[in-house]
This record gives C-alpha cells, sequence and structure tokens, in this order.
C-alpha cells in the first residue's frame, strides 16, 4: 500500500486506492476542505459528475486522511486532477507521493501518458517534476487560464514530440469539465 | 414545514431546509461539514466525522439549490441535541442561521420532543439567549478546542398531533419532515395485501 517511505511528525505517510465508501468519503473530505473551505469553490463545481469514474488516491499521516487525487482515465492517457494536501500537511511532497502512486498505477495498467492541467503560474514546479507543456499556447482565454501539461509514464520511454498533441482531445475534454454539472443537482 | 421556501420574491435567493434523504444530500451534507469544520477551523477527520452521523438526522438548506448549511440532530430520549451547524463562508452574510435554527426546533417539535439541547460555542452564547436557549448550569467545557457550554429550550408540543404509539400507524410510516402529507407507503396500499411471504412461517416453526 505504500509507495514512497515519509514520515511527518513520528507519523507514517501512505497511500493507498480508495476502494470501500468511507474511504471514498475521506477523499471527497479532503478535497471539499481545501477548494470548497479554503478556495470558495462552490460545491456543484468541486463535485462535478465525475467522481464515480474515477480512481481517488488517498495519503494518510497516520491515520488522518491528509491528502487525495482522482485519476480519470481515458482511452490514450490517465488524467491526473484535483490533488489537494490538507493545509497543515503541505511542505511535505504528500502532492509527488500522490502522483507518484497515480504514475505507478497508470503504469500497471498499461498506460503510458499522463495528463494533467495546472496554473500558469505553477508551470515550472510541474516541468521540474518532468512534465512538459503540451502546447505553448494551449490554454483557454480569461483569467482562469490554465496550461495541458504531461509526461511520460515511464521515464525512459520519453512521449515521441508528435505523439502528444495530435493524440488526445483534449480541448473537447475540459470542455466536457466546465459544463459538467451533476445531473439532478437542480432539481432539490 | 418541509421545504420552506422562506423567500420567493423578485430576485431574492431561493432558501429551500430539508432533511436529508438520499446518499447525496448526505454526502452534501458531509462535504459542507469538511469545508467548514477542516478547512477553515482545522478540524482532523476523525474529530469531525466521530461515528455519530449514522444514528442521527442530517438538515440540509440550500441557497438556489446549491448546498449552503447543514445541521445534525440526534435524539437521546427526553430531548433532540442540535449539532455540527455551519453554513458555508460565502453564505455567511444571508440571515440563514435563525431561521434554519428555528427550522430544526420546529421538526423536533412536531415528532414531539419537548427539548432542543446544544452545546454552544462560547462566543455565540448571546446569539442562543436571545432565540430562547438557556444554559443548563455554569460548567464550561472544550473539545476540539473551542470552548462550549451546554443550552436549552423548552418546546411547545402538541399533545395532540405529536406521534404516540397511537398515532396512525400510517402517518408514523411517512418521512420525518413531512409527517403531515401522505408518504410513498400509503400509495403503496393501492396494491393490496397479497401476504407473499404467508408460507415462510413453517421455517420458523422447524
Amino acid at each position: 500500500m505504500n509507495t514512497m517511505a515519509l514520515s511527518i511528525g513520528g507519523e507514517t505517510v501512505t497511500t493507498k486506492l480508495a476502494m470501500r465508501m468511507e474511504d471514498s468519503l475521506q477523499a471527497f473530505a479532503v478535497r471539499a476542505a481545501c477548494f470548497i473551505g479554503e478556495l470558495d469553490v462552490p460545491y456543484s463545481e468541486e463535485f462535478d459528475g465525475h467522481d464515480f469514474g474515477a480512481t481517488h488516491i488517498i495519503a494518510y499521516v497516520g491515520e488522518e486522511p491528509a491528502g487525495t487525487l482522482r485519476v480519470r482515465w481515458f482511452q490514450s492517457f490517465a488524467m491526473s486532477e484535483r490533488l489537494a494536501v490538507i493545509q497543515r500537511f503541505r511542505g511535505h511532497n504528500i502532492g509527488q507521493l500522490l502522483l507518484e502512486r497515480a504514475r505507478k498505477l497508470a503504469e500497471s495498467r498499461g498506460c503510458n501518458m499522463l495528463y494533467a492541467q495546472v496554473l500558469p503560474a505553477d508551470v515550472k514546479y510541474w516541468e521540474k517534476q518532468g512534465w512538459r507543456r503540451l502546447v505553448a499556447e494551449d490554454a483557454s482565454t480569461g483569467d482562469k487560464r490554465i496550461v495541458a501539461v504531461v509526461r511520460a509514464v515511464d521515464p525512459s520511454k520519453p512521449l515521441p514530440d508528435v505523439e502528444a498533441p495530435e493524440s488526445v482531445v483534449l480541448r473537447r475534454e475540459a470542455q466536457l469539465d466546465a459544463s459538467g454539472l451533476p445531473l439532478g443537482t437542480a432539481s432539490n | 414545514m418541509t421545504e420552506a421556501k422562506t423567500t420567493t420574491i423578485s430576485n431574492r435567493p431561493v432558501v429551500t431546509i430539508k432533511l436529508a434523504t438520499t446518499s447525496d444530500e448526505l454526502m452534501q451534507c458531509y462535504m459542507l461539514r469538511a469545508a467548514v469544520f477542516m478547512g477553515e477551523q482545522h478540524c482532523p477527520y476523525w474529530e469531525e466525522f466521530d461515528g455519530n452521523d449514522y444514528t442521527a438526522s442530517h438538515l440540509m438548506l440550500y441557497v438556489d439549490g446549491e448546498p449552503a448549511a447543514s445541521m445534525r440532530i440526534r435524539w437521546f430520549a427526553s430531548f433532540a441535541k442540535l449539532e455540527r451547524a455551519i453554513i458555508l463562508k460565502r453564505y455567511r452574510s444571508y440571515g440563514l442561521f435563525i431561521p434554519f435554527v428555528n427550522w430544526a426546533r420546529e421538526f423536533c417539535r412536531k415528532k414531539g420532543y419537548s427539548k432542543a439541547y446544544l452545546h454552544a460555542q462560547h462566543r455565540l452564547w448571546p446569539i442562543f439567549e436571545r432565540m430562547g436557549f438557556r444554559k443548563v448550569d455554569d460548567r464550561i467545557f472544550h473539545f476540539s478546542d473551542h470552548e462550549y457550554g451546554a443550552f436549552v429550550c423548552d418546546l411547545d408540543v402538541d399533545e395532540k398531533t405529536m406521534p404516540t404509539v397511537f398515532t396512525d400507524p400510517m402517518v408514523l410510516n411517512r418521512p420525518e419532515d413531512r409527517l403531515e402529507m401522505p408518504g410513498i407507503l400509503e400509495v403503496s396500499m393501492d396494491r393490496g395485501a397479497s401476504n407473499p411471504h404467508a408460507d415462510w412461517i413453517e421455517r420458523r416453526t422447524n
């Protein structure tokens, strides 16, 4: 269940895949704390209807749910998203641990590309972690511009330059995300 | 009293309060609490989700259909305990707290509870006193980083309409926040009583 050995304040950090309802609730609670509580994202945007078609990875500090990452599976790539780490556990590379767990999971499934959408200000960080921009001007217009980044699942087999931009219909997925209000939320 | 649409005039937000009755509504309730208690107040997960969520009733408040506030009620023999009441930050200027607590009290009263009890954070004592709650005693206790006092409020139960063992059985089967409206099991009465398991009695006697 563990990937990299890591401990915070004497407590072991572990990761696991959400397998039971309680696990999923822990993953969702961490996201609610970070995105709804801290960043004021509306509930219906945060819980966008994709949660039950995705894999959730959870990081624990001891018994305490500390971070989570959602992975959605596409035909030619795995999309990591909704990365969240509880405030008091930040600065210990838990995000890295979660992304590494996602990479290994993708590897075990025979997937060879990871895809993510990141904020322009964070691109440098992601590039340091081995990710690269899909296309320089790929980002949509507006204030909340996002940059699509990809990385090879197996670092020894880099993605061919030509493969990434054309092989993936990314914009359509991004639009699906944006309009992906869960069905039924309007019928309270 | 259910689905109380308190404001529908012009472009003012529509506020809806109801008992959480589906797994989606329960999840909304838990996520609002995670946002406020874990995200804003840094409460650990295992203190927030303390094992009592599945022995309780949960109330949800929506603003224009968006989950905005929630509250948990646990049912003791002689009183109902209101707890885990939160309003999402962006809705705190809407004046939702008092109507929400009043809805909860009315819910408890209609169920026949003559006392609503709660642990109030010290800073909220004046609000609860204004709402008719009084301190149970002088004790001040603390948990999850906050100081609390126990408060209670008498509810004016209507002996004639409160549920008892002599209430129409089909009324007791109704959704609890809609005791005055026919429920789905009353519709099922149209099917008649075919007693499909009547034969099964032999299993028990063997």
